[in-house]
């Protein structure tokens, strides 16, 4: 079973970057604070904080419709192992309709998506 | 203990830990990211089942798009610290007490059903390595048993978009105020 | 993992092997980079350090360490740290499910030269990759600072947009090989290009059997949508310096910002391996099978674990042949295209890749159905 491998090097890699990230405290160079150093980066000018900032809700709409649409393409990865298998089987016209079908509905929704400019991003 | 059942033991604490700091800790950030971490165990406790497949599918579509979504919408969202809002009242303790005790019964009634299954010999049914099969299985049964579902899971997701869409626009379009 | 001690430890000595061959290519692939994007901007590239240069990388690394170990003050200091650290975890776990070369037999032992052999291997990879968008996120919300807080949320937003590109590009190729499985999709593409269509076996000698002559509109899309998924150029907005200066890696310096482009660099990697084993044969040498050129060194040394052992070096040779093929366009496209502006690159996405995407799902679905019956 390979998920005793997965683990091991997730675990090596993690004990490996923190290995990486301590060797890097221990050879650095004098520390030396400064207000101003340890501010938020803004292109070196003091920074303005802006009290009232826009959220954009685009990013909530991309990251549902990314959501749909990856549901609906791992949908085509079982179809898309067994078509062969299903085409020997004598149905694979039937599988090849209710996928259609399927992904009819899918070109639907996004097509829509797109004329309804809910992906525009400006 | 053979691998088998160190590695579920391990798999189980890292689901079951991480799913309790999602509630215990403070950060809403680390609280998502610590229900990622729970998804990943449950992907790897698909794994030890020989469910390769809906392991896979499970960090695609759990761990890598419903909480991605969810910490993007909780950054964008300055949230340093929960709200804190704490009913009181007897109406409302007693609907407490009540959903402890419901819960309470369940962990009990799961406890006492697993041991039956503990205490008998584990038998594996199914091939360890066939994680294509199994895909190859689940295409073929798709398509034949549940091809009403499948269907239907296709216009639900059409409507679910519509619906996104619809939500946002009402509420103020594409760019609204924090 | 293995059935006894031996295998067991030869597996763990695998899998932390193929790490450290990942990080072992990032001076190579820097090197290749700074000296490559030098051929083509007609200047030279880093040329002091060292013979041509090849030991500019490990000055760098030296200076890196030695450099301020500095988070600033509105830190998230747990989610500050951990960001490099995690963004080595998804290179590394979907290059070690990729095989490099064919499987060894020693004596009773059979060691797939890979990491792991996953069953369902792409997903698996598909699945560690958009866990790619973590790192992003934890990056720019534990800088503390709102430029990169936003350069994080755009980069991840292209992240995701294009894996969307990047799973349903793949559709044709698992449907053509029936199969999830990389070493068995490799294995379809031995030899020289033979198929069925209707009821005949259709064979040609001067062309190998590659993904790419069944599947190219997949091969363009898919390598387009690594590109954005690695971050590079013309995707690169997230990095761009006009706009959000260095984006979620602004407030990195030093050693983490080594390990964000040790993570990045093995992104590209996953990415030139994918390619290779679809769509390039894999491990394959062109026109041959496996088994030829275990009978050809078997003519050379008697032992068959010793020509077994040639047989995976031969492959493995090839293998990063055509690795560094894919590695070298990426140098390449990075200074030969301008980048795209950030509703160009949605827009791209989202209303040009997805739909292609689906087009070609749909024509290879029509395709292979037409030319399995024989009409």
């Amino acid at each position: 079973m390979p998920l005793g491998g997965v683990i091991f090097i997730t675990v090596f890699v993690a004990v490996f970057g923190c290995l990486c990230l301590y060797l890097g405290r221990l050879c650095g160079g004098k520390k030396y604070q400064d207000a101003v150093k340890l501010a938020p980066y803004e292109c070196g000018i003091p920074g303005q904080e802006k009290k009232e900032t826009r959220v954009s809700v685009k990013f909530y709409l991309t990251a549902i419709l990314f959501i749909l649409f990856d549901i609906e393409i791992i949908f085509m990865y079982p179809w898309a192992t067994s078509f062969k298998e299903m085409m020997a089987a004598g149905i694979g016209a039937y599988a090849l309709i209710a996928m259609m079908i399927f992904i009819a509905v899918f070109i639907f929704g996004l097509f829509w998506e797109i004329k309804s400019k809910a992906l525009e991003w400006d | 203990m053979t691998a088998d059942s160190f590695l579920f033991w391990l798999l189980a604490a890292v689901t079951l830990v991480s799913g309790l700091s999602v509630v215990l800790v403070s950060n809403p950030i680390y609280s998502a990211l610590c229900l990622a971490m729970s998804m990943v165990g449950i992907s790897a406790l698909f794994a030890t089942l020989g469910a390769y497949f809906i392991a896979g599918v499970q960090m695609i579509v759990y761990a890598g798009a419903v909480l991605v979504l969810f910490v993007m919408v909780l950054m964008l969202f300055d949230l340093k610290t929960e709200l804190a809002t704490f009913s009181r009242g007897k109406i409302s303790g007693l609907i407490k007490i009540a959903t402890v005790g419901t819960l309470a019964g369940f962990l009990a009634g799961a406890f006492s059903m697993s041991i039956e299954f503990m205490e008998k010999p584990a038998t594996k049914t199914v091939v360890a390595e066939a994680g294509v099969d199994m895909s190859r299985n689940l295409g073929t049964l798709l398509f034949t048993k549940y091809i009403l579902g499948f269907e239907a899971l296709g216009i639900l997701l059409l409507v679910i978009a519509i619906g996104v869409v619809g939500l946002a626009r009402s509420k103020g379009g594409t760019h609204a105020k924090h | 993992m293995g059935s006894d001690a031996f295998e067991i430890t030869v597996n763990c000595i695998k899998l932390v092997l193929v790490f450290l061959l990942m990080v072992q290519a990032v001076p190579i692939l820097v090197w290749l980079e700074r000296r490559g994007s030098g051929f083509i901007q007609n200047r030279f590239g880093p040329n002091r350090v060292g013979p041509l240069g090849l030991m500019q990388l490990l000055a760098d690394a030296v200076k890196f360490l030695t450099k301020e170990e500095f988070s600033p003050k509105a830190a998230t200091k747990l989610l500050f740290y951990a960001a490099p650290v995690f963004a080595l975890i998804p290179g590394t776990l979907g290059f070690a499910a990729i095989p490099l070369g064919s499987p060894l037999k020693w004596g009773d032992y059979t060691f797939a030269i890979q990491g792991y052999d996953i069953g369902v291997g792409i997903v698996f990879i598909l699945g560690v990759s958009s866990l790619a968008a973590y790192t992003i996120l934890m990056a720019g919300w534990g800088s503390g600072n709102k430029y990169a807080l936003m350069g994080a949320l755009r980069a991840s937003a292209q992240t995701i947009s294009y894996e969307l590109a990047l799973g349903l590009s793949i559709v044709g190729i698992i449907m053509m090989y029936g199969t999830f499985n990389l070493s068995e999709m490799i294995a379809a593409q031995q030899g020289t290009m033979h198929f069925q269509a209707f009821g005949n076996t259709i064979a040609t000698s001067w062309l190998p059997n590659w993904g790419i002559f069944y599947q190219p509109l997949a091969a363009v899309l898919f390598f387009a949508a690594t590109f954005a998924e690695s971050n590079r150029l013309p995707f690169d907005l997230a990095e761009g310096e006009a706009e959000l200066v260095a984006g979620f890696h602004t407030e990195y310096g030093g050693f983490k910002m080594l390990l964000f482009f040790i993570g990045e660099y093995g992104h590209m990697m996953v990415a030139s391996g994918l390619m290779a084993t679809f769509f390039l044969g894999g491990y394959n040498i062109p026109y041959t099978t496996t088994e030829q050129v275990y009978q050809f060194f078997l003519g050379f040394v008697e032992s068959a674990n010793a020509a077994s052992a040639l047989t995976s070096l031969a492959h493995f040779i090839m293998f990063t042949v055509k690795l560094g093929i894919f590695l070298w366009i990426f140098i390449w496209v990075r200074w030969t295209l301008p980048r795209f502006r950030y509703d160009q690159l949605m827009d791209l996405g989202w209303k040009t890749m997805l739909p292609w995407a689906l087009a070609n799902t749909i024509l290879s679905a029509l395709v292979i159905f037409a030319v399995s019956h024989s009409w």
